[in-house]
């Protein structure tokens, strides 16, 4: 992860909350996706080319 | 802020890393002031600038890469934002990196000052990188959490600032790929704005807020002292004035309708964040209200104590106004008289100074805090012989109440 500063892991996700209606959505993706990986119904390399 | 090409003055490139693409200027920025020294309003407007920039970047297909107070400067009781190379290219599906950045800078010293009365000036000036999530989070009650706000910025913040601490997940990547957008950074922007918008400095009768009304003076002295200062700065021309100890910025006024731009500085952050409202809703742009102790001035801190400076190290006053003041650094401070007329002397500015011998209220006031003896050097005639090895003088005025004697003097060569 590159950024001039450090942009923090936890603020990043937090932005995935703190951002509405459309963050939420993204959210919840977001936590979809880990539960798939978890139940390795889904690969981790699947992640970036799955949208 | 004006900012616009430089002309090409053959820039040394010789031990720099990479090239240099193009050199920018800016209109110059009349005194140099950081977070620490801004009050509470002013901290406010710094963080509504920075979130307005975001907003608008982002809507040009920008983003700020960053989001620190010190990129914020006051021009009077403008803030303007001097940082150029904070803008960035938005790459889609990316979150904001100056996010965090803005709590700890920002958002957080607003919030704690605004909600806990704690005041963020000696947290900013000890913390050059601010307040963490943590931080913040261990100094809310039960009660706050439900204040707007506490729950996602701070709470829930900091518990996902620690979850994620140790773990190297590409988050970025996953979020994109979950689908984040910009909108969501404008969202989240938006609700920054109306959540520092509506915080307000608690009310607090501070020790100096309503000097003006319970003053000692009478009004024949009071205009007198008008009239001196008003004398003392048209006579002297200066470009730079420094009005110290300026309370509701009365003087400061009379000397900014000569001098180009007056710093008026004052111990009490609650009586210099009135004045800051009142500047602003005049849109004064020549006089700069700022809350120090000139008892423990900013010191120079970050990199090799020089990326903030000390308060000297940005530059010197032509002259400096220090009305109903010595007795605070002397008697309040503990500061012997000689030291302070040495202080003042280092300024090599013109000085026009009231000295309130020590049969005046206010000063017995704060003698009557102190045993009877602990300051056998605050005596007039002391004071003067101070004054006069150092300075030269120009004028002096006794007023009729009987307790008080302006001075203006020049420094002796």
């Amino acid at each position: 992860m590159f950024a001039y500063i450090d942009p923090g892991t936890g603020s990043l996700l937090l932005q995935a909350i703190a951002g509405g209606v459309a963050a939420a959505a993204v959210a919840a993706k977001f936590y979809w996706g880990r539960i798939l990986r978890f139940l390795r119904i889904r690969k981790p390399q699947d992640e970036a080319s799955s949208s | 802020m004006g900012t616009r090409e430089a002309p090409d003055l053959g820039i040394p490139t010789e031990g720099l890393y990479s090239g240099v693409a193009t050199v920018l200027e800016h209109d110059v920025i009349p005194f140099v002031s950081y977070p620490y020294e801004w009050t509470f309003g002013m901290l406010r407007d710094a963080a509504l600038l920075q979130l307005e920039l975001v907003r608008r970047a982002i809507g040009a297909g920008m983003i700020l890469k960053d989001s620190s107070p010190y990129n914020v400067q006051f021009r009077g009781s403008r803030p303007i934002f001097v940082d150029i190379g904070s803008f960035e290219r938005l790459r889609e599906g990316e979150a904001w990196a100056g996010y965090r950045q803005f709590c700890m800078l920002f958002l957080f010293p607003l919030l704690l000052h605004a909600w806990k009365r704690v005041p963020f000036q000696p947290w900013l000036r000890g913390s050059i990188e601010g307040i963490s999530p943590q931080e913040c989070r261990s100094l809310l009650s039960l009660r706050d959490l439900f204040r707007r706000g506490a729950l996602t910025h701070v709470a829930l913040h900091s518990r996902l600032e620690r979850r994620y601490q140790q773990r190297d997940a590409d988050i970025k990547q996953e979020l994109k790929a979950a689908g984040f957008r910009k909108e969501i950074i404008v969202a989240n922007v938006k609700g920054l704005e109306k959540l520092v918008s509506r915080l307000r400095s608690p009310a607090s009768t501070s020790t100096w807020s309503g000097y003006g009304l319970t003053t000692t003076y009478s009004d024949a002295d009071a205009d007198r002292k008008t009239l001196f200062v008003s004398e003392a700065v048209t006579s002297e021309r200066p470009r730079l004035v420094w009005d110290l100890g300026c309370n509701d910025g009365h003087h400061a006024r009379i000397a900014a309708a000569t001098a180009d731009y007056v710093v008026a500085v004052d111990a009490d952050a609650v009586v210099v964040d009135r004045l800051y409202e009142t500047l602003k809703s005049e849109r004064t742009s020549t006089i700069l209200p700022l809350a120090m102790n000139l008892v423990d001035p900013s010191p120079g801190l970050g990199w090799r104590g020089v990326e903030r400076r000390t308060l000297l190290g940005r530059g010197r006053p032509d002259l400096a106004l220090c009305l109903a003041l010595i007795h605070h650094v002397v008697i309040g401070g503990n500061v012997p008289v000689k030291e302070f007329i040495d202080w003042l002397r280092e300024l090599s500015a013109v000085i026009v100074i009231e000295f309130p011998s020590p049969e005046d209220p206010m000063v017995r006031r704060l003698l009557a805090r102190k045993r009877p003896h602990d300051h056998p050097d605050y005596r007039q005639d002391w004071f003067e012989r101070c004054l006069l090895e150092r300075f030269d003088l120009v004028t002096s005025e006794h007023l009729s109440s009987g307790t008080r004697t302006l001075y203006h003097v020049r420094p002796k060569s």
